[in-house]
């Protein structure tokens, strides 16, 4: 029996660190990575079946401000605000939703002070309404 | 005055480990009873991380719960939602397309490998070998990323679901997978062998905690603490559940029962594992895996159902009841490591306190209280032990 290990060890020290230096480099994320998922107001019917079906209880429905446009199909103009601190990402908003309305994202950097939610990014999905229009 | 009795009094004391730690990974408490560097008696209290899970399912409803029960544990979440998800299929009634049973059995695998891998690492390093410990970390970091290519998480993989999985395998990812493993596989290779030759690893592991068969039968182990001990029981062949009646594998044991046998029936796990994956990228069928979530039943008939599955520690079991609405009536869940944990504290009786972190973790001294006292009448000479409240009346 002997130290195994020592001839590993030495080539180890003149080998590339392993470690990744976050947040100065990236880590190396898939495409399709669950990342920060978002509702799209131009499908988005206001059914709130992403806010029943939602395990951790992160996503609540949210009134659209009068200034935005609302397509016809979202009568009760109301849209899901996911509330990413409570959000787990197992994408079960984006699975049930009957018109594919969240646009999916590999976004993972998350990290905040304030608390963070989908309102600004669902709303920069559909347009201000012009002056003179009535919705 | 004249001396009558010699008073010895012999430190048994109380340990304490846990359930607060730095070494230990889970808020569990040990209390050891020492006699000198012997452990007398071990008692193992659990209770401490009690998040009411099975009260949270009933709460919920059946799909919901398959996202929750993933959370009851970050290692084996795989598994988990798969022994929940397919008592769900037997209430239902439904049968996943052969292509999600391979792929099920594929994320529960990848699964199995690095759950093995991180606890070689933590064995090797609470023996004191953290050297190894981070070069295996360091390669198990290869295993969550394809874990990640496969499920789209390095952790809580959320793949499996009611009458499937949750998203398909096309080719480019299958290829990069089996990379991942093939070169896995090397360096597995060399960390075992790298436990069969390193004396350290090899002297803090050998008849460190050793379950002979007939005990791990009689306290009830599962898993490869079981298969350690020679127990061949392994529920992936006795229920043949997902795809496991099609692939082929071994199941590993080792006879002599010690804290190495069980690390060599991980590592020849961890072989059967790789060639499992690597079957299942080659024998692929054909055909869509991932069923409409938004089709699937609302409502589940009045009806009962009971899965086990193989966790990478050993059995685990779901018990579900349907009322018929939307939500179970009750979900019973039975881990592994509860039933090994509880039930294997007569295996550190006998032992060195200086093994006890490699039977379970490492441990923080602290003399609690003094069990017993012997005395010695000098007259007489005889040595007799009394309990040490009983000290006050002796007679002089």
């Amino acid at each position: 029996m002997k130290p195994a290990l020592i001839k590993e060890v030495i080539k180890g020290i003149f080998a590339k660190p392993a470690t990744i230096q976050y947040p100065k480099e990236r880590t190396s994320i898939e495409p399709d990575f669950r990342g920060r998922q978002y509702a799209d107001l131009k499908k988005c019917i206001g059914c709130s079946l992403c806010a029943v079906e939602c395990p951790a209880n992160a996503i609540t429905m949210v009134k659209v401000p009068d200034e935005y446009v609302v397509p016809k199909t979202n009568a009760r103009k109301i849209y899901p605000v996911v509330n990413y601190f409570r959000c787990v990402f197992c994408y079960r908003c984006v699975t049930v939703c009957p018109t594919s309305a969240y646009l999916i994202t590999n976004e993972y950097r998350l990290a905040s002070s304030a608390p963070i939610d989908s309102s600004e990014l669902s709303l920069s999905t559909t347009t201000k309404v012009k002056a003179g229009d009535v919705q | 005055m004249e001396a009558t009795h010699l008073i010895e009094i012999p430190v048994t004391v109380e340990i304490p480990v846990g359930p607060q730690h730095p070494a230990l990974h889970e808020p569990l408490l040990l209390k050891l009873y020492a006699d000198g560097e012997r452990i007398i008696k071990v008692d193992v209290m659990t209770g401490y991380n009690h998040r009411g899970v099975e009260k949270l399912a009933e709460k919920n409803s059946f799909y919901r719960d398959i996202f929750i029960v993933g959370r009851v544990c970050g290692i084996c979440n795989t598994v988990h939602a798969n022994c929940y998800v397919r008592a769900l299929e037997y209430i239902l009634g439904v049968d996943p397309p052969p292509r999600a049973k391979y792929l099920r059995v594929l994320a529960m695998e990848l699964e199995r490998i690095h759950s093995h891998m991180l606890i070689l690492a933590v064995t090797a390093e609470l023996a004191g070998y953290e050297t190894l410990f981070m070069y295996l970390m360091r390669d198990r970091e290869y295993i969550m990323k394809s874990k990640e290519i496969l499920t789209g998480q390095r952790v809580m993989a959320d793949y499996m679901m009611v009458g499937g999985v949750r998203r398909d395998l096309d080719e480019v990812k299958a290829s990069r997978i089996l990379d991942i493993v093939k070169r896995v596989e090397e360096r597995i290779r060399y960390y075992h062998r790298v436990f069969q030759e390193d004396v350290t690893i090899n002297r803090r592991l050998r008849d460190a905690g050793r379950i002979k068969h007939a005990d791990a039968l009689a306290h009830s182990l599962v898993g490869p603490v079981a298969r350690g001990s020679g127990v061949k029981t392994d529920v992936r062949v006795q229920d043949k559940y997902d795809a496991y009646g099609d692939i082929p594998f071994n199941v590993i044991t080792e006879d002599y029962g010690d804290s190495y046998a069980r690390a060599m029936v991980r590592f020849g796990e961890l072989y059967e594992s790789i060639n499992m994956v690597k079957y299942i990228l080659t024998h692929l069928p054909q055909g869509n895996p991932v069923p409409d979530e938004k089709r699937l039943p609302r409502r589940f008939p009045v009806d009962e159902s009971y899965a086990v599955v193989e966790a990478p520690r050993g059995e685990l079991t779901y018990y579900v009841s349907s009322s018929g609405s939307d939500k179970p009536y009750r979900v019973k869940i039975r881990t592994p490591s509860l039933n090994n944990i509880v039930n294997s504290a007569f295996a550190y009786v006998d032992q060195m306190i200086a093994d006890v972190p490699i039977i379970l973790g490492s441990f923080d001294p602290c003399i609690s209280c003094m069990e017993r006292a012997v005395i010695t009448d000098l007259r007489r000479g005889l040595k007799y032990r009394v309990p040490l409240k009983a000290l006050g009346g002796v007679k002089k």
